[in-house]
């Protein structure tokens, strides 16, 4: 046989055709001649002879070079030497492209999986980071936000008081520092809205005429409030943005049109982009008047406000400035002002209190985590499949790929999963966020408040993508090295093999390390939803409804007045034969309380100096309260028709009071001095105590029980009040609309607003939902974490049984028992697993610690919970060991011998 | 060696019908090079050789064109040829130029008076 090859290059030497097309004319003429000459010499002619025509041949017709000419960009080759460098980059960006997508589609389960991690990774963590990004990095949605504060009143017992509308007045005509000062009543409310269609109810919030301009929103038509809308006393209205494009299909001519709302005419004056909300969940709000208010509106607490600071004002200078104009409004009004001082807190923390930010900063830890977990899998999953590619490297190295060309060929492989996970990853965070306002407790963001889907988050989610794919191409770029070091013989193929198993192993490692973390915190949180969910309220009562009343004080200016309007619905409600007892009171067990704290001590007692008298909780209840609530009454009686206005002063203190004070000692008839300041020279109000009730809880996270002083409903009626109706049998709720009837008809102008209708089960349940809300979502993120790190072990050790067949093989052969084939495994696992499981849990009594302030009756470290975070892992560790074990029980000697 | 004459008489003939003669050999099933050109030469009686330096930048040329398609094909024991099969371009521009050949066949027979018969 003889190899024309040379000859013929050499003819075409000339033309410059691209290599790989020349190799394949040279490869199909070199086979023509081969035969050419074979025939020859078959025919019976010499060496000589054959190879000379052979040549002649070659050279006819003006001989091949000559004629291929006209066809040098002859049609391209259709397969090209795959990886070998053509210097063209963006034609080898495209066909690295096709390459990899070739790649993926031929590997579908890896890719789905690697595609599916990224998405789980990056699309949870995307939706988390909208609230983190909400509440922790940007400011508020409302311009120059900074500007914007919150000015209480501040009494020497309370802080932050709400602040009275003629105060209010006094500050906006007074100081200079500000803009604008709005108020707002704090309750948003259900008004009837009566239209021809018939009546709907909409959800109303009382506001002051400056609060649009203090918010700095601009009307999206019509305006805002005038102050003149005030003085002219207009009754009016402001809808919001998605209201009236909700009901009014957006319709600008609403403006100067009247609705009917609670049976009264309200001009709509223009509509507010949705960000007002930040004031209530509204869908109106309504012009209240305070221009021109009584006297003793002075004393009334109502509004919380928002203020505006002028540019360049700092917060200490308006303080200051406000704190002189209180000071001057205390001289003039000595009877309401005196001792009343201002405080002033920037709006973005009144808004986004710290138990949100507690929240957030402990997402933004979970976040972090499993996002390192969905990267170490799919790190795990891509150095599995290429160390599976070390023959096809090794080829194409060969073949003449340089070791650029193949790491450029591994980015765009990794690019493109990482493209299609970040994209999965995009959408899901989409989902996610849109479904996220049904499931994110109502009290947990504040309205207005809207966390959604925007370009930052995004942003986030792209560069966590990119992120991923330039870790992955590191990871492989170094794996090409050593295959190169391989090549050049300075690492052997096992060195190279362990390499990158140790790699992995290092993963793993992490992976359940952080899973146990992850683990120990969501078990931390939900023994603390256990434990809130199942404190003892202190009353016995089954099923109680509660609604909140607050007629207009305008209606009912006297004591006398509305203790009559009280009556008179609990005697509308004795009608009904399944009312069994109806109550008033300040305050809702678990739920919101409208009284404050005092200071108080008991006669007879070790005096005490004032700065260090004790507090306790005011509560006003009626004489039903306690048998309404079941709440027992241990010794004395509880409130009668005894304690009327004018009668003897009296309360009735809970049992954490006597013990507290009294070390458990009798306590009816001691008398009891409270005060509402620590000012000693101020006169104490003294009652007598008639009765101790049992602890009721205020709050479900309480660690111990407040002391309590309930003083009785007649002597001091209020005109914010809750309402408690308890049924003869069956579930409290459906007395519901029998109740607001009832109320109607004692208040024939609907003038009284109700709301908050609710039992006391769901107000218990609603007091939780916070510690609901994490531990649900932390526990879905240890699960999703624990289940990666599952397959991180699942992966490693099917990797290790896959690589160690024969060696399996020959150790059955020379018979060893299939269980001493498990050992082996088992004890691979465990090289994975024990030091997993040792760094985690050393990580996780640090996360315990910094998990302290959300924990509720369990401590930061808890036994019972690590043992359940042990017993998870094994049982998961079992779980992912099994099937690798199985698979080398069944292992055939002779076929694994054979190399099969 | 053929002669002189014999020589001629294949270039001239190469000249005005080297694609439809190639086209004909691929007509009913794809074939390599060199088969293709033992085939010309056997069904010419001999009168017809395509040799290396003519016959495989016809083959290119006709598939830059789109007439014929080349691909690869390996079988067991030997070495990959490359085997050329005709597209459906190819198929279509074979027909017309059969018809062009017979027309100018029948004028050249009507002009010269030389004929088969």
């Amino acid at each position: 046989m003889r190899d024309w090859t040379n000859e013929i290059e050499s003819h075409l030497a000339s033309l410059k055709l691209k290599p790989g097309r020349e190799a394949e004319i040279v490869e199909e003429l070199a086979a023509h001649l081969e035969q050419r000459y074979a025939e020859l010499r078959n025919q019976g002619l010499d060496e000589a002879a054959a190879v000379a025509l052979v040549r002649e041949e070659l050279l006819a017709d003006e001989g091949l070079a000559e004629r291929m000419r006209p066809l040098r960009q002859a049609s391209s080759a259709p397969t090209v030497a795959v990886g070998a460098p053509r210097g063209d980059l963006l034609a080898d960006f495209w066909q690295d492209l096709r390459l990899a997508a070739r790649m993926l589609r031929k590997q579908s389960a890896l890719t789905l999986m690697v595609v599916l991690t990224l998405a789980i990774g990056v699309g949870a963590n995307g939706a988390l980071f909208a609230l983190v990004d909400r509440v922790l990095l940007r400011d508020l949605p409302l311009p120059q936000p900074d500007r914007l504060v919150t000015i209480w009143e501040r009494t020497e017992t309370t802080p932050q008081s709400l602040v009275s509308p003629l105060n209010m007045l006094d500050w906006a005509q007074r100081s200079r520092s500000f803009d604008a000062i709005g108020g707002h009543l704090t309750g948003v409310f259900a008004m009837v809205l009566t239209t021809p269609n018939g009546a709907e109810a909409v959800m109303r919030q009382w506001v002051t005429a400056g609060i649009f301009d203090a918010l700095g929103v601009k009307p999206v038509v019509g305006r805002a409030f005038l102050a003149a809308d005030d003085v002219e006393r207009i009754p009016s209205v402001v809808l919001s943005e998605s209201y009236w494009r909700a009901r009014f299909a957006a319709d600008p001519s609403i403006v100067g049109q009247s609705l009917r709302l609670d049976g009264d005419l309200y001009t709509v004056v223009g509509v507010v982009p949705d960000q007002a909300g930040i004031l209530g969940r509204a869908n109106l709000w309504g012009l209240n008047f305070i221009q021109g208010a009584p006297e003793r509106a002075r004393g009334q607490y109502a509004f919380q406000t928002v203020a505006r600071l002028k540019p360049g004002v700092s917060l200490e200078a308006a303080q200051a400035e406000l704190a002189g104009i209180a000071a001057d409004l205390a001289r003039e009004y000595p009877t309401t002002n005196e001792g009343r001082g201002v405080a002033l807190e920037p709006l973005r923390d009144v808004v986004l209190g710290v138990e949100l930010k507690r929240t957030s900063v402990l997402f933004l830890g979970v976040v972090g985590f499993v996002l390192l977990i969905c990267f170490a899998n799919i790190a795990n999953l891509l150095l599995t499949r290429n160390s599976a590619r070390g023959n096809e490297l090794a080829i194409r190295s060969v073949l003449g790929a340089d070791r650029r060309r193949l790491k450029r060929q591994f980015a765009t492989e990794n690019l493109l999963l990482a493209g299609l996970g970040g994209a999965a990853g995009l959408a899901l965070a989409g989902a996610l966020l849109a479904a996220a306002p049904a499931a994110i407790p109502q009290d947990l963001l504040p309205s207005g408040v809207v966390i959604d889907f925007d370009w930052r988050v995004a942003v986030f989610c792209v560069v966590a993508t990119l992120l991923v794919a330039l870790l992955f191409t590191l990871a492989s770029s170094a794996q090409v090295t050593q295959l190169t070091a391989l090549r050049k013989g300075t690492l052997s193929g096992r060195r190279m093999t362990d390499r990158t198993s140790r790699t992995r192993e290092a993963l793993v490692v992490g992976q359940v390390a952080t899973a146990v973390v992850l683990l120990y915190g969501a078990g931390l949180l939900m023994r603390t939803l256990i434990e809130v969910d199942s404190v003892d309220p202190g009353y016995r009562a089954e099923s109680v409804l509660s609604l909140f009343v607050d007629p207009l004080s305008s209606s009912y200016p006297t004591p006398e007045a509305l203790l009559q309007f009280y009556a008179d619905i609990e005697e509308e409600l004795k009608a009904n034969p399944n009312v069994a007892t109806a109550a008033w009171a300040s305050a809702l067990p678990l739920g919101p309380s409208m009284a404050g704290r005092l200071f108080y001590d008991v006669s007879g007692e070790a005096a005490v100096v004032p700065s260090e008298r004790p507090t306790a909780e005011m509560q006003i209840v009626s004489k039903e309260y306690f048998s309404a609530l079941d709440l027992p009454i241990l010794s004395g009686r509880a409130f009668d028709d005894r304690d009327r206005p004018g009668a003897m002063p009296v309360c009735i203190v809970n049992q954490a009071f006597v013990e507290r004070r009294l070390g458990g000692g009798e306590a009816v008839g001691r008398t009891v001095q409270t005060w509402q300041s620590e000012d000693s020279t101020v006169e104490p109000r003294t009652c007598e105590v008639v009765g101790v009730a049992t602890n009721a809880k205020r709050r479900a996270d309480e660690s111990e029980a407040p002391s309590q002083i309930y003083y009785p409903f007649a002597r001091i009626p209020n005109d914010d009040v809750y309402l408690i109706v308890r049924p003869v049998s069956g579930d409290a709720g459906a007395l519901a609309s029998f109740v607001r009837a009832a109320i109607a008809r004692v208040d024939r102008e609907s003038l009284v607003s109700v709301t908050d209708i609710a039992t006391l089960e769901s107000v218990a349940h609603q007091a939780t939902a916070r510690y609901r809300f994490r531990a649900v979502l932390i526990a879905a993120f240890a699960g999703l974490a624990l289940l990666l790190a599952a397959l991180g072990v699942f992966g490693v050790l099917a990797y290790t049984v896959q690589r160690r067949w024969r060696e399996y093989g020959v150790r059955m052969a020379l018979g060893a028992r299939p269980e001493a084939v498990v050992r082996l495994i088992v004890h691979g696992a465990a090289r994975l697993l024990i030091p997993g499981v040792l760094v985690g849990v050393l990580l996780a009594l640090v996360a315990g610690q910094l998990l302290g302030a959300m924990l509720f009756g369990v401590r930061p470290f808890d036994a019972a919970t690590f043992t359940l975070v042990l017993v998870a892992l094994a049982v998961t560790a079992a779980l992912s060991i099994a099937g690798p074990a199985l698979r080398a029980t069944r292992i055939d000697p002779v076929g694994a011998l054979r190399g099969e | 060696m053929a002669d002189i004459h014999d020589r001629i008489l294949s270039r001239e003939l190469k000249k005005g019908s080297a694609e439809l003669i190639i086209l004909s050999i691929v007509e009913a099933r794809a074939r390599h090079g060199y088969e293709i050109s033992k085939l010309i030469e056997a069904q010419s009686g001999g009168e017809l050789k395509f040799h290396v330096a003519s016959l495989y930048p016809l083959l290119y040329r006709l598939e830059e064109r789109g007439w014929l398609k080349g691909r690869w094909v390996e079988k067991p024991g030997q070495r990959r040829r490359r085997f050329y099969s005709l597209t459906a371009e190819g198929q279509r521009v074979l027909e017309q130029q059969r018809e062009t050949w017979k027309k100018f066949v029948r004028a050249i027979t009507s002009i010269t008076g030389v004929s088969h018969a």
